[in-house]
This record gives C-alpha cells, sequence and structure tokens, in this order.
C-alpha cells in the first residue's frame, strides 16, 4: 500500500512538472538532432534531472533522460517503446521487469536481412553460457552479469567529438545526406576503435566480480550446501591471474599477453563466443583439459602436451599448491637467514678486528692513504 | 716463526714446482723464522703501495669481475622495478627508462652480457687450469676449490674474532669467505639465467622436462628469479661490500679488483700461504720482507734498551 501511495505521488508530481515546464529547454541548451522523436511522449516525465526514486532496498535510481545525449548514443534510433515494451500507457504502471535485450525492435531493420533487428542471437548464446541469469534474477543469481552490467555503452567516444571532414566529404558526394554520413560514420568508427575492451579492461571487467572476495565466498558456500562442482580455481581466479605470467605482463600493457577472454573464449567468431563462456569442466570450454593443448597453441606455436600441462593460474596457496607455498616459505626464511647472519657476521668480525688493532685505517694508513711520509709509494715495486 | 707442517707442504710443494735452489731455499726458510708468530706485529713496518703491491688477479678474472658487477647492479636497477613495477618507486625507474616495456628489453640486454662474461670466465678457469696442468703447476690448494681446510679455517678465525685465539689461520689465496661467495655467486648466476629463460622460452623447457615436474619447475623458477635476485642483492651489500669496502683496514677500497694487485699486510693477513709461495716466486719480495723484519727486529731492540735503561 506504502509502495503504491509513493509510486502515485511521484507520477503525479512528474506530470505536475511536466505541464509547468514542457516549453522549457532540455539541459545544456541543445536541442535534440531530428533523429530523435519523442513521438510517444516519454521526455514530458523523463527529461527532468530530479525524475528517479530511493527503491525500497534504498538505492537511488534516476529515470532521467538527456535528450541530447541519448541522441549521441548506439540506441538513438530505436522508440523507447520497442525496448520498453510495456508500456502501453502515460502514465505508465509500476514497472516489474524492465528492459530485456533478447525482444525484438519494431522501428529498426537488420539491413543485411530484412527482418526486424534484435539481440537475440547473441541473447541465445548468453543463455547457454555459465553466465546466464534471467533478468530479474534470485539470490545469488543476482551477481551473475546481465547484458548491461558488461555492455555499459558509454556516451563519449573520442573518435566521434570531431569527425574527420577529409573522410565525411568524401562520402557526401554520393551519399548527399551529412547527418546520414555522420551517423554512419560513428557507427563504424565506433566499432573499428572503441568496441573491444583492451586487455587490461577485460582483465578489470573479469576481476570486477570474481576478484570480489565476498562475491566468491558467497557463491563457494552456496554451491558446498547445493552439492555443485566450482572450478579448481574459481577462488584465485582474479588473484592468481594476476601473479600469473600472462597477468603481469597484461599489467605492463603489453597486449599480446593472454587476457581472461583468449583462453576462456572461443577464438572463431570472438564476438559472438565471448557470451558463451563455459565451465573448465564443459567439454565446449576452451580451457577443458582436452582443449588445453589447442588453446595454449593460439600463441604458443611450439606448445606440446607437457606445456598444456602447466598452471596458468598458479597460487601460493598451501591448499592449491603447497610445492609453491613451501618454495617461497623456505626462500622467505633464508633471506631472512641471510640478511641476519650477514649483518650478524659483519659485526662479529669488525669487533674482533678492531680488538686485533687493525683499527678504521691501518696503522701506515688505510688502503687509500698512507700515514708514513717515508714509505714512499714510488718505493714499492713488483 | 715455526711452520705447521700443513703450511710447510704448501711451501715445499711451491719451491719444488719452481725449482727453487738450494740457496734460495735456505734464504727463504730463514726469513720464515723471523716472522713473529703474530703476523699481524708485521703491519706497523709495512712498506706497501695502496694499489697493491703482489699480484692477485689476471686480467681476465678484473675483466670478468666488471661486466659481472656491471651488469649485476643494471640488472638489479631494471629487473626490481619490472618485477615490483606497481609499487610507486617502481614507476619513475620505468617512467625515466622509456617503459616497463623499454625496460624488460634492456634488462634482456645485460643479461646477455651477464651470460657472456660467465661464459668467459668458464672458459679462462678451464683453459688457465689446463694450462697449468700442463705445465705441472696447478696446486687445487690454490684454486677455488673448496676443502676442508676453509671448513676449519672458518672456525679458527670465528674463534680469533671472539677473542679465544691470538692470530687469524693461515689461509690460502682464497680463503673460506671468497669460496662461498664464489659459489653463491655462481650458483645465483646459473638459477638466473635458468628462470631467465623459462621465462622466455617457456615451451622449450616444458618440453625437455617430464611433464610431472614442468609446472614445478615453471613455478619454481617464477618465484626464484625475484628471490634469488634479492638475495644476491642481500649478499653483495652486506657481505661482499662489507669486505672489500668498510671492514677495518680495507676501508674506503681496495683497487685489487682494478690493478689485480693485493697489499703486501693483506696477503700476509689473510692470505699467508699465498705470501709464502709469493716469497718463493717473487725474490723481491725477500727483500721487503726483510726490510720489514729489520725494522721490527730494530724497532724491538731500541724498545728493549729503552725498557732497560728507563
Amino acid at each position: 500500500m506504502h509502495k503504491t501511495i509513493t509510486l502515485s505521488c511521484m507520477i503525479f508530481s512528474g506530470l505536475l512538472f511536466c505541464s509547468l515546464a514542457a516549453a522549457a529547454e532540455p539541459v545544456g541548451g541543445i536541442r535534440p538532432p531530428a533523429v530523435f522523436e519523442d513521438d510517444m511522449g516519454c521526455l514530458l516525465c523523463h527529461k527532468f534531472p530530479k525524475m528517479g526514486r530511493i527503491t525500497e532496498d534504498g538505492e537511488s535510481r534516476s529515470y532521467y533522460i538527456m535528450p541530447h545525449v541519448y541522441a549521441n548514443t548506439v540506441h538513438r534510433n530505436v522508440l523507447c517503446t520497442d525496448c520498453h515494451s510495456y508500456i502501453r500507457q502515460l502514465p505508465h504502471k509500476k514497472v516489474k521487469q524492465g528492459v530485456r535485450c533478447d525482444g525484438e525492435c519494431h522501428s529498426i531493420k537488420n539491413p543485411a536481412t530484412g527482418k526486424k533487428f534484435s539481440h537475440k542471437p547473441i541473447y541465445q548464446k548468453y543463455k547457454q553460457s555459465t553466465h546466464y541469469r534471467p533478468k530479474l534474477a534470485k539470490g545469488d543469481e543476482q551477481d551473475k552479469p546481465y547484458c548491461v552490467t558488461c555492455h555499459t555503452n558509454p556516451v563519449y567516444n573520442p573518435e566521434e567529438a570531431v569527425l574527420p571532414t577529409d573522410v565525411t566529404d568524401r562520402c557526401v558526394v554520393c551519399h548527399e545526406d551529412r547527418e546520414f554520413v555522420d551517423n554512419w560514420y560513428k557507427h563504424t568508427s565506433r566499432r573499428i576503435n572503441k568496441v573491444k575492451r583492451s586487455a587490461k579492461e577485460i582483465v578489470e571487467l573479469c576481476t570486477s566480480c570474481h576478484g570480489d572476495e565476498k562475491l566468491v565466498k558467497r557463491h563457494l558456500k552456496t554451491a558446498k550446501e547445493e552439492g555443485r562442482e566450482l572450478g579448481r580455481k574459481y577462488e584465485y581466479a582474479a588473484s592468481s591471474y594476476k601473479d600469473s605470467f600472462h597477468g603481469k605482463v597484461t599489467g605492463y600493457g603489453f597486449t599480446k599477453a593472454a587476457n581472461c577472454l583468449d583462453c576462456h573464449a572461443e577464438t572463431a567468431n570472438y564476438f559472438l563466443n565471448v557470451h558463451y563462456l563455459r565451465p573448465s569442466r564443459d567439454e565446449a570450454s576452451p580451457v577443458h583439459k582436452n582443449n588445453r593443448l589447442k588453446t595454449c597453441q593460439r600463441c604458443h606455436k611450439h606448445a606440446d602436451e607437457n606445456y598444456a600441462a602447466l598452471d596458468p593460474h598458479p597460487t601460493s596457496e598451501k591448499k592449491d599448491n603447497p610445492f609453491r607455498y613451501y618454495a617461497e616459505l623456505i626462500y622467505a626464511w633464508v633471506g631472512d637467514l641471510v640478511f641476519i647472519g650477514l649483518i650478524a657476521l659483519a659485526a662479529f668480525e669488525t669487533r674482533g678486528r678492531l680488538r686485533d688493532g687493525v683499527y678504521w685505517r691501518l696503522r701506515n694508513g688505510s688502503s687509500w692513504l698512507r700515514r708514513d711520509s717515508e714509505h714512499d709509494v714510488s718505493k714499492s715495486d713488483s | 716463526m715455526k711452520l705447521s707442517s700443513e703450511t710447510q707442504r704448501v711451501l715445499e710443494v711451491s719451491m719444488g714446482i719452481n725449482k727453487t735452489s738450494d740457496a734460495e731455499r735456505r734464504e727463504i726458510e730463514a726469513l720464515i723464522a723471523r716472522i713473529p708468530d703474530n703476523r699481524i706485529q708485521l703491519y706497523q713496518y709495512v712498506v706497501s703501495n695502496p694499489l697493491g703491491d703482489l699480484p692477485r688477479y689476471s686480467i681476465h678474472i678484473r675483466i670478468q669481475h666488471l661486466l659481472t658487477f656491471i651488469t649485476f647492479l643494471t640488472l638489479a636497477f631494471t629487473g626490481l622495478p619490472i618485477a615490483f613495477f606497481e609499487h610507486f618507486w617502481a614507476v619513475p625507474v620505468n617512467n625515466m627508462l622509456g617503459g616497463v616495456n623499454v625496460t624488460r628489453i634492456i634488462h634482456r640486454a645485460l643479461a646477455s652480457v651477464m651470460i657472456f662474461a660467465m661464459a668467459y670466465h668458464i672458459a679462462t678457469i678451464v683453459l688457465g687450469s689446463f694450462v697449468k696442468i700442463k705445465q705441472g703447476r696447478f696446486e687445487s690448494a690454490r684454486s677455488m676449490i673448496p676443502a676442508m681446510k676453509d671448513v676449519h679455517d672458518f672456525k679458527d678465525d670465528m674463534l680469533h674474532f671472539a677473542g679465544k685465539r691470538s692470530h687469524r689461520p693461515e689461509m690460502d689465496k682464497f680463503m673460506y669467505k671468497q669460496k662461498l661467495h664464489y659459489f653463491a655467486a655462481a650458483f645465483g648466476n646459473i638459477v638466473m639465467i635458468v628462470s631467465g629463460s623459462s621465462f622466455m622460452f617457456p615451451e622449450f623447457w616444458a618440453s625437455i622436462l617430464p611433464v610431472s615436474i614442468g609446472a614445478h619447475f615453471q613455478e619454481m623458477m617464477r618465484i626464484s628469479h625475484p628471490h634469488e635476485a634479492l638475495l644476491a642483492l642481500l649478499v653483495i651489500a652486506f657481505w661482499h661490500w662489507y669486505n672489500v669496502h668498510l671492514a677495518p683496514g680495507r676501508f674506503p677500497m681496495q683497487w685489487t679488483f682494478l690493478t689485480g694487485k693485493i697489499t703486501r699486510e693483506h696477503q700476509m693477513e689473510e692470505h699467508f700461504l699465498e705470501y709464502l709461495r709469493c716469497l718463493v716466486e717473487i725474490p723481491r719480495e725477500r727483500i721487503h720482507l726483510r726490510d720489514m723484519l729489520e725494522a721490527m727486529e730494530q724497532a724491538e731492540k731500541e724498545n728493549s734498551n729503552t725498557a732497560a735503561g728507563g
């Protein structure tokens, strides 16, 4: 009851502001390009910066749309209701599920097939991957990534800020419409320059979940309770990668070293297959023991069976790798003993030698200075 | 001084190798007999050139030492910011060198110079020993080969430093410290080369090693490279630099690594057996020793006269 009242109040106040400020300029004073058509009237309310609410969990949600920004995003040609298809009236009802990315666009057609544009093919792959979760997930499934976890759809692309007219002018010669050309240029340049995350960014993205200790512990606990099997390195995936040679070299900014996806995803049709990550115990995974050699050979051309048996996620954890644990322990002890031992020995020897009468400078001087001028250096031979 | 049977044997071997005449033999033995039991007493009468008096290292060894210490320090300087590249101090070092990827190239280039120095050294000692064996002049005691004597020397030296022994043991050309240090450096070099090559050629090492130890080897090498480097730095900073720079009597520096010569007092103190060989091999050295002994005996006589007169 309480929720309904809150929501109603918000919608009412939203509408009130809409009517008062209907003629107001959008924020920033920039008019949306002609391509952005608010034919559904969504901006009546959603153009206001304070359009939002605090959820029952105390989370702040903004429903504010900046038309001039939206008009520069990849979805600029898609009507709001193509994705928000559950909205049938204004003011709309409480949103239960939100946008799913496997719908079909009514306003955009796939120019290659002529069919309605859709992310369905990639969604189907994602659905079979170990990362799949429904839009409204429960329990630990909420930790899994939905499309927008990775596809943050950055609104600013420096490559698009100033278009190179020496390129686009040429296009305009035949295509005539500059806006059309500019949009195509942005479309292609974004895919050429920015569509793939750098190796470092990929590691950062994967680590944002797999390196989250609380998340990992939660999943380990649930898997144990449910009797489910997790990867042997599940617990150490992020930290061990960082310690590995691949991780270290990628950290240097070296792009040829393997990042997470270089091993865990199929390289054939990479952009589709990164959505189809399977656990290492599944034969479909490139890191399954049957596929490992082939995966290593993607980069290490001369790798053999022995090479594929090396551990790409080495740790010094006792339960994961006791050999390395004890080796490090021994090295640490040896280091400490050598450090203390050598200083002690030097101090002991100094004390002994001073007692012997050989002080900091020898009686006849030091190794540099001679006290006795009578014993001239030039007298010495041999 | 009366030589111990062991020391006497070293002298005999040296005189045998050098085919010392009977007259010279008597001269040497007479001189040695005049040396006081505590050799340190001769210090104040030593006439010595700080740049060194007696031959110790050939030009090859000096070049190898130079190559090794230059590459060691620069390898440490480039290797540490590679290993700890995320640390605050590593960032400016890498930036100064042109970025961590340039540091890695410099590190590998220096490593190849270090490997060359090692190969050069192995060639020198193998060929040098071969020539000496052929000439009948090879003495294992005069080489780096460890012997039980080193253990006894270590014990005696510690007793001396603890004040429980009047004088330092009569040690050979290479004393226990130098042997330990030499083999530590040799071992360290091999570890660094093998582990470094395991980073560059992991496929090669995996292919020649049995599958059961391949992974352990690779991991051992991963942790060994930085650990061994730090260990070597500790040994160099706290032991080698102490011994050659800071130890009383050695401060501020010995010139041996450049001139290849050791000072007379140092040879007598720490390498007495080698000093005896010098007496056999370098006739001029006998004159220096006689001068020293005469100066000492004269001073003692004056002292006793003053004491009697007083």
